[in-house]
């Protein structure tokens, strides 16, 4: 029998934890008190051991995935157990109600649903979120708050109660609700099929706002009316970048870090800050505060909204510290334990979509910071190399610069700065 | 129909089955030579002598024991605690011995009890004086427990708690004895384990007992004039045993249900009547069943902090528009 892992209490309060690190992968041996993965409390991130031997088989959650207690996070194959027979024996069972789900959500072809169950067993890490997360979301769509009676009516009467807007407390369909869908229903008898068959799937939610919802509602809309904008907009190549990056991590790879292109453009923003102080800057009403230190803020989105951690005095790390702290930031950020240090201070903030495939974006300002980089992908295009055309990596980035503090120029020469330090990195150094 | 109160009712009923069965007889502190502390026996010692109404000591777990006896071997005594916060030092006999005798004797006994007297909050009697003990009785197999709201359900009730061949708890309420009400005359038997409608409607159903009628009743009124609201006001006036049907027929027609008790909320009979519902009409229900209780506090002695506690038209309202989902 295959060993299930489950989330165990590592702490006395703990009702749940997010797993920040998983220290093992699919086919790795792992022996009794071997530390399978870091988890984060509601205290500390702490280690999470084995208590068995045997060979991952299949690992249950994400990094940054929320895990209840006693949830399944990954499975041991034991000795003479085959991993991949465990991982489809083991991983069958759950894949069920996605498949299930699938074929209830969507008009999906039946051969689809268990093909899409199959790819992602053999995809391993994570497989089994995904499959949680269908079962969830179908459940979510599907689970309509509804009082017995109303239940009953719309039994008897034949209606999809997930049609039917709710007006009692938490969205709770009632009686009323059905008689009135019912009558108008009847009131247009042809319209009632098409709408039963377009509302099928989906149902329309009204989503109370979030405390960070709201501030972001308010932040942008600020700083759209408060500051008259300027959109400046370069291509960079990133050849060295890429070149550079891949023989560096390869020097880190004993330390298990791996540089972001993202970490070389806000050191290189952060050298340009130095150069350009009027970017690094507050607009004030008598005055422009040019900042001492260049604390750059790295948008992270969450699910429901986005925050903007800080990394302190950028300029004076290099690039393995911006990473740590970058990444640090993040799993912070999106455990929801940022202290108030990590959030403020900011001098200019760098926002990239790069990972989304995002060729340009404009971003809005964070105020009172006078400048906002929007980063885009780093991909392969045609260059034009004197009258040749060849194939370069190329990034598109766009400041937004406050232009009450910030004229076009020094956007221009600021994102020149960038530019120059990413296209040759070694500037940087200077 | 004559018009009379709530403690003349009950006297009628006792005078009467005293005049109907020479084996009845009245036992407890006061009701003899004091015609009762609440004037409920008035002029039976007069009537029937000091054989068949007897004053006690202040004794409930003894003369409790010694009415136990009494039915075993035939009497059918009416055993009157001046309140049932005092029943709490004869609750041992009660549950122990009136409750389980004709179980544990294998049908050889029967208890032809009634146990009477006053309870609930009168105005400023305190916490240890306060008691609404029908929950604890009502939980309890063997015993019939009956709460009459007004004064013709006392004397017919009363009345057919003597007729039963086994133990009453008949609680009465001290808010009620001057109630006044139709009342007739002679052979006037309301059935036990029987609840009755007060008020007829078809919005939402408000089941309650004893003195927390008034107040629902009054709630009635008011959400009918105000609101347009038709309550439909049942009466359990037997909480053991329970007329499921009569509540159910109710509930299946309004599809909502307010329990309103002078009792506090938790393990009390709202709660029990409840768990019937829910289970045998789970289907009809539109909304939770809502729930007036007293505050889940030990009863104060002031006035006004007591009249927080009970069950308010005011709270009862509220609870109404909660199941029928208006603001």
């Amino acid at each position: 029998m295959p060993i299930e892992v489950k989330m165990a209490k590592l702490s006395p309060t703990m009702e749940s934890g997010q797993l920040v690190k998983w220290l093992v992968k699919v086919g790795d041996k792992v022996k009794e008190g071997d530390t399978l993965a870091e988890v984060q409390t509601d205290k500390a991130v702490m280690p999470m051991e084995s208590f068995d031997d045997g060979v991952v088989a299949v690992l249950d959650v994400k990094e940054g995935d929320e895990i209840a207690l006693g949830q399944r996070v990954l499975v041991l194959a034991k000795k003479g157990e085959d991993p991949k027979a465990v991982a489809s024996s083991v991983g069958q069972g759950k894949a069920a109600p996605a498949k299930a789900a699938a074929a209830a959500t969507s008009a999906a072809p039946p051969q689809a649903a268990p093909a899409h169950a199959d790819s992602t067993l053999v995809a391993g890490n994570g497989h089994d979120s995904s499959a949680v997360a269908a079962v969830t979301a179908s459940s979510a769509g599907g689970r309509v708050r509804s009082s017995p009676l109303a239940r009953k009516i719309a039994g008897s009467e034949g209606i999809d109660l997930a049609q039917v807007a709710g007006s009692g407390p938490n969205g709770r369909v009632i009686r009323r609700d059905v008689e009135a869908y019912l009558a108008q229903a009847k009131a247009s008898p042809k319209a009632a099929p098409a709408a039963a068959i377009a509302g099928a799937a989906r149902q329309s939610k009204r989503i109370p706002h979030s405390r960070m919802r709201k501030t972001i509602a308010d932040r942008m809309q600020k700083a759209k009316q408060a500051a008259p904008e300027i959109h400046v907009t370069v291509d960079i190549r990133m050849d060295k970048v890429v070149e550079i990056r891949e023989t560096l991590n390869k020097r880190l790879a004993a330390e298990k870090i791996k540089l972001s292109l993202g970490d070389f453009v806000t050191k290189a923003v952060a050298t340009a800050l130095v150069k350009h102080p009027g970017v690094n800057a507050s607009y004030e009403p008598d005055a422009i505060v040019e900042h001492g230190t260049v604390n750059v803020g790295i948008a992270v989105a969450l699910e429901g909204g986005l925050i903007v951690p800080v990394l302190q005095n950028a300029d004076r790390l290099g690039l393995r510290e911006i990473r740590i702290g970058t990444e640090a930031l993040a799993v912070a950020a999106r455990s929801n334990k940022l202290t108030p240090a990590q959030m403020t201070g900011g001098t200019f903030t760098i926002s990239n979509l790069g990972m989304y495939g995002v060729r340009q974006f404009d971003a809005i300002l964070n105020l009172p910071e006078v400048g906002i980089l929007a980063v885009g992908s780093v991909e392969k295009r045609p260059v034009v190399e004197g009258d040749k055309l060849v194939v370069g990596t190329i990034m598109t980035v766009t400041i937004t610069a406050d232009h009450r503090a910030v004229d076009g120029a020094l956007a221009a020469e600021f994102l020149r700065s960038v530019k120059e330090f990413l296209e040759e990195p070694a500037a940087m150094l200077l | 129909m004559p018009v009379i109160a709530y403690r003349e009712a009950l006297n009628q009923a006792m005078t009467e089955e005293m005049e109907r069965d020479d084996r009845v007889f009245l036992m407890g502190e006061e009701v003899a030579e004091y015609d009762g502390a609440y004037k409920v026996s008035q002029g039976m010692l007069a009537k029937f002598g000091p054989r068949r109404v007897i004053d006690t000591p202040i004794s409930e777990s003894g003369f409790a024991g010694i009415g136990i006896g009494a039915a075993m071997v035939g009497l059918r005594p009416i055993v009157e605690f001046m309140t049932f916060s005092f029943s709490l030092v004869a609750i041992d006999q009660i549950v122990n011995n009136a409750a389980n005798m004709r179980y544990m004797s294998g049908g050889q006994f029967t208890i032809p009890i009634v146990f009477r007297g006053s309870s609930g909050m009168a105005g400023a009697l305190a916490a240890t004086h306060s008691h609404r003990l029908e929950a604890w009785y009502a939980q309890i197999p063997g015993l019939t427990v009956v709460l009459p709201s007004t004064p013709a359900d006392a004397k017919g009730l009363l009345k057919s708690a003597i007729r039963s061949d086994d133990p009453v708890v008949f609680i009465e309420n001290e808010v009620l004895y001057a109630d006044k009400g139709e009342v007739p005359e002679g052979e006037h038997l309301v059935p036990i384990g029987k609840a009755d409608i007060k008020r007829a409607g078809s919005d939402v159903t408000l089941i309650t007992y004893s003195r927390s009628l008034h107040a629902t009743l009054a709630a009635a009124e008011r959400l009918a004039a105000d609101e347009g609201i038709e309550a439909e006001v049942v009466d359990l006036r037997t909480i053991r045993p329970l007329d499921l049907e009569t509540i159910l027929a109710s509930v299946v027609k309004t599809h909502r249900a307010v329990i309103v008790e002078e009792d506090w909320p938790y393990c009390g009979i709202g709660a029990g009547v409840s768990d019937r519902i829910y289970r045998s009409v789970f289907d009809e229900l539109d909304a939770p069943i809502a729930r007036v209780a007293a505050k889940d506090a030990p009863i104060p002695y002031s006035r006004a902090l007591e009249s927080t506690m009970l069950p308010s038209a005011d709270r009862v309202i509220a609870a109404v528009k909660e199941v029928l989902y208006r603001g």
